[in-house]
């Protein structure tokens, strides 16, 4: 999952250095601006299969909290 | 210990094992190992993962290569993104675009994405963009202001990428015609003031109209609604933009590609102004990007097709004439159903050509004997048949018809022969079969670049089957009984006796045909070929066409003579033809054989069965008398020299021998 969700990352961000920790928010990356996080949002839930509430992808405290909610609700398990 | 393991038993290599390969740092295994698993048309995500690895080995000229590939290996957008940004950086190392050009976007709602987008759907076609990018939903300021950064851009295309929600159009309109023509006018507005100031094309995207319906159904039946105001408005726009020298991208067409729900998500335009889903996007950017490719001269001229497997199923060289499939019946539909599709293409201007590992004997004789064939030798620009490589035939084509490989696409089911024109003349588009022959047709129709720049009622016109279909449309809207409904389908029949290539057919008929059948005998192959070699046996088959298609080889009877009468043993017609009065042309051709026979009375049986209750009442309808009843079958005659002659006015009948 967190080797997936770091694929993701780097794809929707076009930057491989990205390393993701249960800490990184969106403060922690350089691309994830507001358009970065609408590509963002769309490619975790074509990814994961799962289908974010609104907005709800910006109301995740950090990547560890958003990786707790792929793990519970991922309907699709990439690779 | 070694362990080797068994060559005879090849391990499947998988994507996962590839992937693994890449987390060991072993980008060179990984390559061999995707190619393996990605077989010939790898996905986008394997065609991205392909151009990461040779990117990390420095071959940064087949990194490009692959990110390309990514736009023509399905509608993905995350692997599209990141192909994007891979192709942006390694383009340097690509060989040069067949074009450049400078392509402003304007656009009603967020358009960073389809620029992204646009970029790698244009460059996969040839086309390197330069583009700007209005500033968001700014692009009437773009336009009417002349000293707009737009037209400092100095675009060669200018690209109107609006939405629904920038129609200006109530929810009832009282007069329709006025509203719809002063929506029209704000448009063509912008495209008068463009062609002022700059001499960019303009690229302008048809609405995908809502799926709303505060009417209901009701709705469109109503011309004042706000859905039917916005169709009108795309249809008097499209119609509006040839005149103009305006190209438009037809997005309804699109977004009921992919369903409304699904083009148009409602939480991306409420959180981003997002006026197409993302994974959308790529669609619209192919489609776009092959508008745009064809305004700039890059259109396709000419398909190059196989035969064997392409056109019709089998290979003619070793089935013969009748043992290749085409036409009737489920194994020959989907290729009669391809040539549909590729002779639409010829007779909308794109040029045919044919090349074909074959003896050429054996290949034109089925384009002039095969009774399924709907292209004919006339429709093929170019005839290649020979047992030259393909990529030697395809130059031979190319020569023939003075125009260069880059104007050719190429058709074939062999993915061996696909894979020896993609290596050897790259310049030629290879349009890759699936292995359904079903699926042809979609496959045909996914291929984007013979998008025409402009047409003509004139190309069309030059047909004659055109002309003919106009004044037969005229006809068939008059019809309002149903003998001018007969006439206006403008019906021709070819009846034959049964012959050696048609038996497949015929004993599927007999087999199959359950409604329209008088006497549900099911006879084999093999006994009908001895009914046909049998002195006795009238045996005739019929074909029907009609004005709008070819309906084959659909009925058929077999009588036999006994005395002076001629009694029918099988009659029967595919219920795809009923209710064209087949059967009176039937009845017809049966006294006539009768008469040339010296019989004086044909006699038909009806066995009723529990499906050919729809046959119960005809022979009484063409004229046949009662003459006995046993168990429910009943037994007819229609006497040759007692009762009127049986003539259907409506089939023309061409006889053949």
């Amino acid at each position: 999952m967190h080797d997936q969700l770091q694929q993701v990352f780097r794809d929707v961000f076009g930057n491989d250095a990205i390393v993701l920790t249960d800490e990184t928010t969106a403060d922690d990356i350089a691309e994830w601006d507001s358009l970065g996080h609408v590509n963002l949002m769309f490619a975790i839930e074509e990814t994961f299969g799962v289908l974010f509430r609104g907005n709800q992808l910006a109301e995740f405290e950090n990547v560890g909290e958003l990786e707790r909610f792929l793990e519970a609700n991922a309907t699709v398990r990439p690779g | 210990m070694m362990v080797v393991r068994s060559l005879s038993e090849p391990q499947e290599v998988t994507i996962a094992d590839a992937d693994d390969l890449v987390r060991a740092g072993k980008d060179e295994e990984a390559i061999v190992a995707y190619t393996a698993a990605g077989g010939e048309l790898p996905s986008a995500s394997v065609c991205l993962s392909l151009a990461r690895c040779h990117e990390r080995l420095g071959s940064r000229g087949e990194a490009f290569r692959w990110a390309l590939e990514v736009a023509r290996a399905g509608d993905d957008f995350r692997s599209w993104q990141a192909a994007a940004a891979l192709a942006r950086r390694t383009e340097d190392s690509a060989d040069p675009p067949r074009r450049s050009a400078r392509l402003a976007l304007l656009g009603s709602y967020t358009t960073k994405q389809l620029a992204t987008m646009l970029w790698l759907a244009a460059r996969s076609l040839g086309v390197s963009l330069e583009l700007y990018e209005s500033a968001f939903a700014q692009y009437r300021q773009e336009i009417i202001d002349p000293h707009s950064e737009m037209y400092q851009f100095g675009p060669d295309l200018i690209l109107l990428a609006v939405h629904a929600g920038e129609l200006d159009l109530p929810l009832y309109s009282d007069a329709p015609a006025d509203t719809i023509s002063s929506e029209v006018e704000r448009w063509r507005t912008l495209w008068a003031l463009v062609a002022e100031r700059s001499s960019a094309t303009v690229l302008q995207h048809l609405f995908a109209l809502p799926a709303d319906a505060p009417f209901g159904h009701l709705g469109a039946t109503l011309p004042g609604a706000r859905a039917t105001l916005a169709q009108a408005v795309n249809a008097a726009l499209a119609a509006a933009a040839a005149p103009a020298h305006v190209a438009v991208v037809d997005c309804e067409r699109l977004a009921s590609l992919v369903g409304k729900r699904h083009w148009f998500d409602r939480r991306y335009w409420h959180i981003a102004w997002q006026a197409v889903a993302l994974d959308a996007l790529p669609l619209l950017a192919r489609h776009t990007a092959a508008v745009a490719a064809s305004t700039l001269g890059l259109a396709k001229k000419c398909l190059v097709l196989d035969l064997d497997n392409t056109l019709w199923g089998g290979i003619v060289g070793e089935d013969g004439l009748h043992g290749i499939s085409l036409g009737d019946g489920p194994a020959g539909e989907p290729f009669l159903d391809f040539q549909r599709s590729v002779l639409a293409l010829k007779q909308r201007g794109v040029i045919l050509a044919v090349c074909s590992k074959n003896n050429e004997s054996d290949a034109k004789e089925v384009f002039e004997q095969h009774p399924g064939m709907i292209i004919g030798l006339d429709d093929v620009a170019a005839f290649v048949a020979d047992w030259r490589p393909k990529p030697e035939q395809l130059r031979a084509v190319a020569a023939d018809l003075s125009l260069g490989l880059d104007s050719l696409v190429f058709v074939d089911d062999n993915p061996a022969e696909r894979e020896a024109v993609r290596q050897f003349l790259p310049e030629v588009d290879v349009v890759t079969l699936p292995s359904d022959p079903s699926q042809y047709v979609d496959a045909l129709n996914d291929y984007l670049l013979f998008e025409p720049a402009s047409f003509t009622a004139e190309d069309l016109r030059r047909t004659e089957q055109y002309r003919g279909r106009r004044a037969a449309a005229t006809a068939a809207a008059a019809a309002t009984t149903i003998e001018d409904f007969y006439r206006s389908l403008e019906m021709s029949c070819v009846v034959s006796p049964f012959t050696e290539g048609d038996l497949p057919r015929l004993a599927q008929l007999v087999g199959k045909t359950n409604q329209f059948n008088l006497t549900t005998r099911r006879h084999s192959a093999n006994a009908l070929q001895q009914f046909a070699s049998r002195p006795d046996c009238v045996h005739l088959s019929f074909r029907l066409t009609d004005r709008l298609a070819d309906h084959g080889l659909v009925a058929l009877v077999i009588a036999f003579q006994n005395g002076d009468a001629l009694d029918v043993d099988t009659w029967l017609m595919s219920c795809r033809v009923i209710g064209r009065s087949l059967e009176a042309t039937m009845a017809q051709e049966l006294a006539r054989a009768a008469g040339a026979r010296d019989c004086n009375t044909v006699v038909a049986t009806y066995v009723p069965s529990e499906r050919n209750a729809l046959a119960a009442g005809i022979l009484s309808t063409l004229g046949f008398r009662q003459v006995d009843d046993q168990d429910g079958a009943t037994r007819w005659a229609y006497g040759l020299n007692t009762q009127p002659p049986i003539v259907n006015e409506h089939i023309v009948v061409r006889r053949s021998r």
